[in-house]
């Protein structure tokens, strides 16, 4: 059985819940966003490098269909089939 | 009648219990005592079980999945029951529950990245004291909330209704009698909502309950328009080609009733789920 894996580059995808383009796009709803700097009584900023991350919720719904892929302005994301 | 009405219920449905919506306003803590909220260090063991799940979906592990399935299911009959309920009962709630507030959608703020800033932008309720605490710090919380009168709030279920969105009741730790604390009304689709999308893709039964109604069709009204088939968030209606009528799949419903608030024709009737004696057991 193939496995499908989306691979994130951390080091180019930097603040995607100020891009939020994978995610808006996707047929699949496959992406979640997670704030990862929790500050005491206040939010976590959207425009600060690092603070907020992209992870791949719903892996195993991904069809494949590259739209991710082309939306990224950082071209952070690959997609492997094994 | 659910599992959830049998224990906390005391003869009515659970979320119309008035026992479920006390919540206790301060806690002292104990000198030298670090207390952790119980919803919190239940969330942290729910994160690390969905990590976990998640990874063997991906590796396509099905002895881990069902391995998993369970335990995830177990935390939820335990801590966060929640239910979809029909416009009806939403509105039962509202007149219940105080105060009762429009405020950001957490699971379209993962999911889609959806910042909702403005009572203008809110696409959640949230019901009892918690909101006071969004109210004091709108720094912390996503823009804070807007209060609103029942009637407003009312109005404010008939809107998400009327776009399609289902209602589902939800549970946010425990209540000050015990039972489960009732701490909002989500308008929720399908896949954007976590508790939908679990339920229906991943068969996390305790994430979600069905309705305590099912939705049925009348023949004689129903022109085959396909309206309800549209708004259907869980799959259960199609069009039957043969008699060019709607055809719900009672065993699919969750009897949200969005199909019968959207019926232009009112062919779509809610039934009590306890009248069909195949249907009592499906939660």
């Amino acid at each position: 059985m193939a496995i499908t894996r989306i691979g994130i580059n951390y080091e180019k995808c930097t603040t995607p819940f100020d891009c939020k383009k994978c995610l808006q796009v996707c047929p699949q709803a496959v992406f979640r966003v997670v704030p990862v700097k929790q500050v005491k009584f206040q939010e976590t900023d959207a425009k600060e490098p690092g603070a907020w991350r992209l992870l791949v919720a719903y892996g195993d719904k991904c069809t494949i269909c590259d739209r991710c892929l082309k939306v990224c302005p950082v071209n952070a994301l690959t997609i492997t089939q094994q | 009648m659910c599992v959830f009405c049998d224990k906390y219920g005391d003869g009515t449905l659970w979320y119309l219990n008035p026992r479920n919506f006390g919540r206790q306003l301060y806690r002292r803590t104990m000198p030298g005592e670090k207390y952790v909220p119980d919803a919190i260090s239940y969330r942290q063991d729910r994160e690390k079980l969905f990590a976990a799940f998640t990874k063997a979906l991906q590796e396509k592990d099905t002895k881990m999945v069902e391995e998993y399935k369970e335990k995830i299911n177990e935390l939820y009959k335990a801590n966060e029951p929640c239910q979809v309920l029909p416009l009806k009962d939403a509105y039962k709630v509202a007149e219940l529950s105080h105060p009762i507030t429009s405020m950001s959608c957490v699971c379209r703020k993962n999911f889609r990245a959806r910042d909702e800033r403005t009572e203008h932008e809110y696409s959640c309720t949230g019901l009892g004291v918690g909101m006071l605490k969004w109210e004091r710090w709108p720094e912390r919380y996503r823009g804070g909330v807007h209060f609103m009168d029942p009637d407003g709030a009312k109005e404010w279920l008939k809107k998400w209704d009327t776009l399609g969105m289902v209602h589902m009741i939800m549970v946010y730790g425990t209540s000050t009698t015990g039972g489960p604390f009732v701490g909002g009304i989500c308008n929720c689709d399908y896949p954007d909502c976590g508790p939908i999308r679990h339920r229906v893709d991943y068969g996390l039964t305790w994430n979600l309950l069905k309705a305590h109604y099912v939705a049925a069709v009348d023949y004689d009204k129903c022109n085959g328009c396909g309206i309800c088939a549209q708004r259907c968030q869980f799959g259960a209606i199609k069009m039957e080609i043969t008699i060019d009528k709607s055809n719900i799949d009672m065993f699919k419903c969750f009897g949200c009733g969005v199909c019968e608030t959207g019926c232009p024709r009112e062919a779509i009737s809610l039934a009590d789920r306890s009248s069909f004696p195949a249907l009592r057991e499906e939660w």
